[in-house]
């Protein structure tokens, strides 16, 4: 340990300490507003160089590296600075590119547009489009001005972003655009007429077939007896023909009239709907001893005649196909739900309903599951089961009308499930 | 006993035969000759100078070529001299919006043509009711 100092030791030691402080405090005020480049420092290992890397180096660097093309023009237009990725957008040299002005790299027929630019350049930043002219090569650019305060005085930045590939991906764009466009057109046309031919034809059918019923049943009717058994019989056929001819162009007509272009959407009480169709069955369910259970049903915007034909054709489906030797049991539910999907979770507050229709039928195997939404497409002879097969297809047409889901599920012998997707609102 | 007077304009050889038949067999009815379209019908009534010849009933098929079932109801509702005849309209297909606009422009009755004799016996003993 150091003999302990005197008082004018400890002054000295403050002074140099004080000398040293106030060295280190300039050399840091130096640094701060940039006086200094560099330092030279005595250090253990002799004198060492130490560059500054300054904001402004860090920025150069910046604008070289850029892919964007960057200049400097002064009030002539000259360009005093210039990156080298806009050389390379004009395709010249960068040494040449420096002093020309930037007015060579405009078409003759833009110098206007861009005069007045530059000028609003000096008042305020902006945007525009314009074509760079380089040397034998065009770019479509989109340039921001923007002022600098530069010692000689302000001069006009212009960053150039090359449009070339976003042009190109939008004129794309356009012609996919267009294609689509097209497409919807000839597809919306072909709808119409496919939709005109199916009522023109349901509705010139029915009186061929009116002819046919008419003069048939009145030959039975007359002469029934008159005629060997055989063609009785034959004319029986032909009788119960011409119905089942006529219950496919009703069907006919009405699948092709679901028009989406006139269907007005209310808010209505689905309750009262299935209550009314109940009572429509009021016999067929006596007939079978049917028990249907009726759950909370929602209040939704829907096309009430629409959705009415879709339950009855739901619950029709499900007393017809019925166990004989077991009491049908059809239950008619929902929920509330967050999300257009059906594992979607419970939401007192969601926007979407799911309305399912179950019965304990003969049900049918799901491998048929997408297959029964077909137009006329039975899964069971006429001879067992009454129907043209048009029922499903109606149900899954209206459905998608109101912008919702219909899907089945079935375990054969079992029963069947028919759930619907609906939106709680429309968009009209 | 009065005889009531038909005019029945129909394109159709089947209807009108069936329809012949029906009235002739009923003594106090008299049938016009068929007309087969509207503006046969308003020739055939504008060629009869008395009133008094003028149909009890005129019956028109919905679906005939040149003017059709409706628009020859409305220029007949429109002619002072025919409006107050009672016009039935039968149609292949009876849409709602026909029965709702042949109402409206003053049609006594909208059938729909029956696919069984006895249908047709039926609907056309109605029209009889109207004039009798």
């Amino acid at each position: 340990m150091e003999a302990k100092k005197n008082y004018s030791q400890l002054a000295e030691e403050n002074e140099h300490l004080r000398l040293q402080l106030d060295e280190a405090n300039e050399t840091i005020e130096a640094i701060r507003t940039g006086q200094v480049d560099a330092l030279v420092v005595k250090g253990a290992n002799g004198h060492e160089l130490y560059t500054l890397k300054s904001a402004d180096q860090s920025y150069r660097v910046f604008i070289e590296k850029m892919i964007e093309g960057a200049v400097t023009l002064n009030r002539q237009k000259v360009i005093i600075y210039s990156n080298s990725r806009f050389a390379e957008m004009v395709n010249m040299p960068l040494s040449k590119v420096i002093g020309l002005s930037f007015e060579t790299f405009i078409a003759t027929n833009d110098n206007d547009f861009f005069s007045a630019l530059f000028d609003k350049g000096f008042a305020e930043d902006c945007k525009e489009e314009i074509i760079l002219e380089g040397n034998h090569r065009t770019t479509p650019c989109q340039l921001s001005l923007t002022t600098l305060d530069l010692d000689e005085g302000i001069a006009l930045s212009i960053i150039l972003t090359d449009l070339t590939t976003q042009k190109e991906t939008q004129r794309q764009l356009k012609l996919k655009n267009e294609e689509l466009e097209k497409i919807n057109l000839e597809l919306e046309l072909s709808n119409i007429d496919l939709q005109q031919f199916a009522y023109v034809a349901s509705h010139d059918l029915q009186e061929p077939l009116r002819k046919i019923q008419l003069f048939s049943t009145y030959l039975k009717d007359k002469h029934l007896h008159d005629l060997p058994l055989e063609s009785q019989q034959h004319l029986e056929r032909i009788i119960s023909s011409s119905y089942r001819m006529k219950s496919l162009i009703v069907d006919i007509l009405n699948y092709s009239r679901l028009s989406a272009d006139n269907i007005i959407f209310e808010k209505t009480e689905l309750k009262n709907i299935i209550d009314n169709l109940l009572e429509d069955f009021e016999e067929p369910i006596l007939e079978k001893k049917a028990k249907i259970i009726v759950g909370e049903l929602p209040v939704v915007e829907i096309n009430p005649g629409q959705i009415r034909q879709v339950f009855q054709n739901l619950i029709s489906n499900a007393l017809k196909f019925s166990k004989a030797e077991k009491v049908p049991v059809i239950a008619i539910t929902s929920k509330r739900v967050e999300d257009f999907a059906f594992n979607s979770k419970e939401n007192k507050e969601g926007n979407f309903y799911i309305i399912s229709v179950k019965d304990n039928g003969i049900g049918f195997n799901n491998k048929y599951d997408k297959q029964i939404f077909t137009l006329f497409e039975r899964l069971h002879s006429k001879d067992k089961f009454d129907g043209t097969g048009i029922g499903l297809a109606i149900a899954k047409k209206v459905i998608e009308q109101h912008n919702g889901i219909i899907m089945a599920t079935s375990i054969e012998g079992e029963g069947s499930e028919f759930i619907i997707i609906l939106p709680a609102t429309q968009v009209q | 006993m009065q005889i009531k007077k038909i005019l029945l304009a129909d394109d159709d050889i089947d209807d009108r035969t069936i329809i012949k038949n029906f009235f002739d067999k009923k003594s106090d009815v008299w049938l016009f000759p068929f007309a087969e379209n509207g503006t046969e019908i308003i020739d055939i009534l504008n060629k009869i100078e008395d009133t008094d010849n003028l149909p009890d009933l005129i019956i028109l098929d919905q679906n005939m070529p040149r003017m059709n079932g409706k628009q020859t109801l409305l220029q007949l509702k429109h002619t002072e001299r025919y409006a107050h005849i009672p016009v039935i309209i039968y149609t292949s297909y009876k849409d709602h919006k026909l029965v709702t606009d042949c109402f409206a422009l003053g049609a006594a009755m909208i059938e729909s043509k029956p696919s069984s004799y006895y249908d047709y016996e039926d609907m056309l003993n109605n029209f009889l009711a109207i004039i009798r």
